[in-house]
C-alpha cells in the first residue's frame, strides 16, 4: 500500500501521457474515418479502392505491428519520429479505420426515403446532406462511435512496448524494481476502468437516445 | 540476388517457427474463449440476481482494462504467488479471460434475438425449460452469431501479437529479434504485415463458409 | 390514345424504362392536363410505381420524354440528337415544380412538423424563415394540423404524418402532385383523414397523378384511369368506362379478382 502511495507521482506522469496520447488519437481517427466514410459513400472508383486497401490493411494487422513499424523503419529510412507523435499518429491511422465503418454504418442507417423526400421536394444533395441526413446518422453514430472510442484508450496501452511513458510503462518499470505486481497493476487497470467505463456510460446515454430518432 | 536469397534463407525459418507459435496461440484461444463464454453467459443470463451481477461484473472489468494490462497482471502475478507461468500460459489465459467475456455478450445478443415464442412453442409442446433452450434456443443463436464470432475471432489472432511483450516466440517475436540481427527492416515488417494479413484473411474466409453451411441446413 | 392538349401539365411521349435486359416500362405515351385527376391502377409488376416515379426522375428512364408545364425532365436532345443528363440544378428545379407523396410518408424525423413543411421554401426557394414558417403553419391549418406545428413526426399518427408530407409538397407550391399507393401504409381507420385531404386538393383544382389499389377511391375520385400490365397502358378512360365495361381481358380479369375480395 505504501509502495502505491510512492509510485503516485509517477503513475500520475503516465496518465497524463495516456490521456494525452488518446485525446490527439483520438481526434485523428475521428477526422480521417470521416474522411474515409466519404470516400466511400461519395468517392470515384479509385478513391473507393484505396480506402477499402486502408481498411483490410487495419483490419488485418495488429496494432502492435504498426507501431513497431513506425518505431524501427522509420528510423532508418531517415525519418526521426518522436515517440509520442509517431504513437498519436499510428494509433489515430489505426483506428481510423474503425472510426470509418462506424460513419459510414450510420450514413447507411439513414434510410433511403429520407433522400428520396428531399430530392423531391427539390433539395440537392449538400444541402439533403447538412439538414436531413447527417443529424439522423449522427445520432445513429454515438453508441458504435464511443466504442470505438473505448478500444481506442485500450490501444494506446501499446505504446508501452516501444518505451513511451504512458502509464503502463510505468507501471512495468515500477514492477521490475519492486515486485508488486498486483497493487501496481491493479492501479494502472483502475486508471483504464475509470476512463473507459465512464465511456461506455457515455455510450449508454447515447444508445437511449439514438432510439428516438426512429 | 544470391545475398537475397541468403537472407531469406536466414529469415524465412525463424518466421515459420513463429507463425506455427501463433497459430498455435491463435487456435487455442479462440477455442478456450467460445468454450468460457459458455458458462459466463449462462450466469450472466442466470435468473439468480448475485449470479448474473457477479458475470456482468466480471464482464465489464475485462472490457474495459487493456489485454495488455491484464497478461501483465497474471504474468507478474503469477511469479509472486509462486506459481511461474510461461509467457504462454500467462497469455493465453489473459486472451480466453478477455475474449471469452465479448464471446458471452455475443452469446447474449443472439440468444436474446431468438424470440420468445420459439421457447413457447417448445414448452408448449412438453419441453422442459432447459431441454427448451438447448434443442430450440441455442442452435438458433449459434447461427445467427456466426459473423460476430468471425471478427471476435480476427481480434483474437491480431492481440497474439501481444505475448511478444512476454518473450514468447511468436511471430511478432521472432520478427523484431530478426530486424535486430539483420537489419532488413523493411522486408521483414512488411512480410509480417503480409502474414498476418493471410492469417486473418483465410480465418475470415472459413468463418464465411461455415455461415453459408449453417444456412444452408436451415 | 388523347391528342395532345395544349395545356397539359404533364406530357410524357414514348417513355421506356429498363432494368438490365427487362423491359419494365414500353413505350407509354399520355398526357396529364390541368386540374385533371389521373389515377394509375393495375396488378403489382405492372410498372405503376415505377412510371410515377419517373415523372419527377426518382427513377430513370432510358428513352422517351417527360415534360413538365413544357419543360423537358431529366433529359435533352442536343444539336447532333444526342440524349444528354440535364444539370443537377435544372433537375432540381423541376422536381421542385412537382410534389410527391410517399407511402411510407419519409418525414424528417429529427424536425417538427413546421420545420418539415417550412425546409423547402427556405433551402430551394430562398424564402425568409419567418415567412416560410407561416406559410407552412398555414398550410398545415388547411390539412387539419393547426394544433401540431410544434410536433415530431414519432408522436404523430400516420394519417397525420400523411397529411404533413402533403402539406411538405405543397408549400413548394407545385404545378402538379404525385401520390405513390399513400394509404397503403395506414390502418384503415385512418385513411379518411387522408383522401378527404386529397379531396380537397383536388377542388382546389390541383393537377394530380395517383397511383392506388384502393378501387373505391379510384372509382370516386378519378377523372380518368390508366390501367396498367406488363409496362404497358392497357386501357384509359373515364372511371364509368372502364369499371363498367373493360374491354380487355386483362382489366376484366383484375376487376374480377378484386370483387371478389382480393386484396392487390
Amino acid at each position: 500500500m505504501d509502495l502505491l502511495i510512492a509510485s503516485l507521482p509517477l503513475l500520475g506522469g503516465g496518465v497524463w501521457i495516456t490521456l494525452q496520447l488518446a485525446v490527439l488519437a483520438a481526434m485523428v481517427a475521428t477526422v480521417l474515418g470521416l474522411a474515409i466514410a466519404f470516400a466511400q459513400l461519395f468517392g470515384g472508383l479509385v478513391l473507393r479502392i484505396v480506402a477499402e486497401a486502408y481498411l483490410y490493411i487495419a483490419r488485418g494487422v495488429p496494432l502492435l505491428v504498426l507501431l513497431f513499424a513506425m518505431y524501427y523503419a522509420l528510423p532508418y529510412a531517415g525519418i526521426m519520429v518522436e515517440p509520442m507523435s509517431g504513437g498519436v499518429l499510428v494509433i489515430g491511422l489505426y483506428f481510423a479505420a474503425f472510426m470509418a465503418d462506424v460513419f459510414r454504418g450510420a450514413m447507411l442507417a439513414v434510410a433511403q426515403g429520407q433522400w428520396e423526400a428531399g430530392r423531391a421536394i427539390g433539395l440537392r444533395t449538400p444541402t439533403i446532406l447538412v439538414d436531413i441526413v447527417l443529424p439522423q446518422a449522427l445520432r445513429v453514430a454515438g453508441p458504435p462511435y464511443v466504442n470505438t472510442l473505448i478500444m481506442l484508450v485500450k490501444g494506446t496501452s501499446l505504446v508501452s512496448v516501444i518505451g513511451l511513458s504512458d502509464v503502463t510503462f510505468v507501471g512495468r518499470q515500477i514492477i521490475e524494481r519492486t515486485l508488486a505486481p498486483f497493487e501496481i497493476f491493479g492501479a494502472v487497470a483502475a486508471v483504464y476502468f475509470v476512463i473507459c467505463f465512464a465511456l461506455s456510460r457515455c455510450g449508454a446515454y447515447l444508445e437511449r437516445r439514438a432510439s428516438f430518432v426512429h | 540476388m544470391s545475398s537475397e536469397i541468403t537472407l531469406i534463407g536466414r529469415i524465412a525459418p525463424v518466421l515459420a517457427e513463429g507463425l506455427y507459435m501463433t497459430l498455435e496461440l491463435s487456435v487455442l484461444a479462440i477455442v478456450l474463449s467460445a468454450l468460457w463464454a459458455i458458462p459466463v453467459v449462462l450466469t450472466l443470463i442466470s435468473p439468480r440476481r448475485p449470479l448474473a451481477l457477479v458475470a456482468r461484473a466480471y464482464i465489464e472489468v475485462v472490457r474495459n482494462t487493456p489485454v495488455l494490462v491484464q497478461m501483465y497482471f497474471i504474468f507478474f502475478g503469477s511469479s509472486i504467488l509462486g506459481y511461474r507461468l510461461t509467457g504462454f500460459v500467462a497469455g493465453l489465459i489473459a486472451l480466453t479471460l478477455q475474449n471469452g467475456a465479448y464471446i458471452a455478450e455475443i452469446y447474449r445478443a443472439g440468444i436474446q434475438s431468438v424470440s420468445q415464442r420459439q421457447t413457447e412453442s417448445g414448452l408448449a409442446i412438453g419441453l422442459t425449460p432447459r431441454e427448451a433452450f438447448w434443442v430450440i434456443v441455442f442452435p438458433q443463436a449459434l447461427r445467427k452469431v456466426v459473423p460476430s464470432l468471425a471478427n471476435q475471432g480476427v481480434v483474437i489472432i491480431k492481440d497474439t501479437s501481444l505475448v511478444a511483450t512476454l518473450s514468447v516466440a511468436e511471430l511478432t517475436f521472432e520478427a523484431r529479434l530478426l530486424v535486430d540481427r539483420t537489419a532488413a527492416v523493411y522486408e521483414i515488417f512488411l512480410t509480417l504485415a503480409l502474414l498476418y494479413m493471410v492469417i486473418t484473411g483465410v480465418f475470415s474466409g472459413l468463418m464465411r463458409l461455415v455461415e453459408r453451411r449453417l444456412r444452408i441446413v436451415q | 390514345m388523347q391528342p395532345p392538349a395544349a395545356s397539359a401539365e404533364i406530357e410524357i411521349r414514348n417513355l421506356s424504362k429498363w432494368y438490365g435486359t427487362h423491359q419494365v416500362l414500353k413505350s407509354l405515351s399520355t398526357d396529364v392536363r390541368r386540374s385533371e385527376a389521373v389515377v394509375l391502377i393495375g396488378p403489382s409488376g405492372s410498372g405503376k410505381t415505377t412510371f410515377l416515379r419517373c415523372i419527377n426522375l426518382l427513377e430513370q428512364f432510358q428513352e422517351g420524354e417527360i415534360r413538365i408545364g413544357g419543360e423537358s425532365m431529366g433529359y435533352q436532345t442536343d444539336a447532333t440528337g444526342r440524349r444528354r443528363r440535364r444539370s443537377e440544378r435544372d433537375i432540381a428545379r423541376l422536381r421542385a415544380k412537382v410534389g410527391m407523396v410517399f407511402q411510407s410518408f419519409n418525414l424528417f424525423p429529427h424536425m417538427t412538423a413546421l420545420k418539415n413543411v417550412a425546409l423547402g421554401p427556405v433551402r430551394v426557394n430562398g424564402m425568409a424563415r419567418r415567412e416560410a414558417e407561416e406559410l407552412a403553419a398555414s398550410l398545415l391549418a388547411r390539412v387539419g394540423l393547426a394544433d401540431k406545428l410544434d410536433v415530431v413526426p414519432g408522436r404523430l399518427s400516420g394519417g397525420q404524418q400523411q397529411r404533413v408530407a402533403i402539406a411538405r409538397a405543397l408549400a413548394m407550391s407545385p404545378k402538379a402532385m404525385l401520390f405513390d399507393e399513400v394509404t397503403s401504409a395506414l390502418d384503415p381507420e385512418l385513411v379518411a383523414e387522408v383522401l378527404d385531404v386529397m379531396g380537397q386538393l383536388r377542388e382546389d383544382g390541383m393537377t394530380m397523378v395517383i397511383v392506388t389499389h384502393e378501387m373505391a377511391f379510384a372509382r370516386a375520385f378519378a377523372n380518368r384511369i390508366l390501367f396498367m400490365a406488363d409496362g404497358k397502358i392497357l386501357e384509359q378512360g373515364p372511371p364509368a368506362e372502364l369499371f363498367g365495361d373493360p374491354k380487355t381481358a386483362r382489366l376484366q380479369a383484375f376487376l374480377k379478382r378484386f370483387r371478389e375480395g382480393h386484396q392487390l
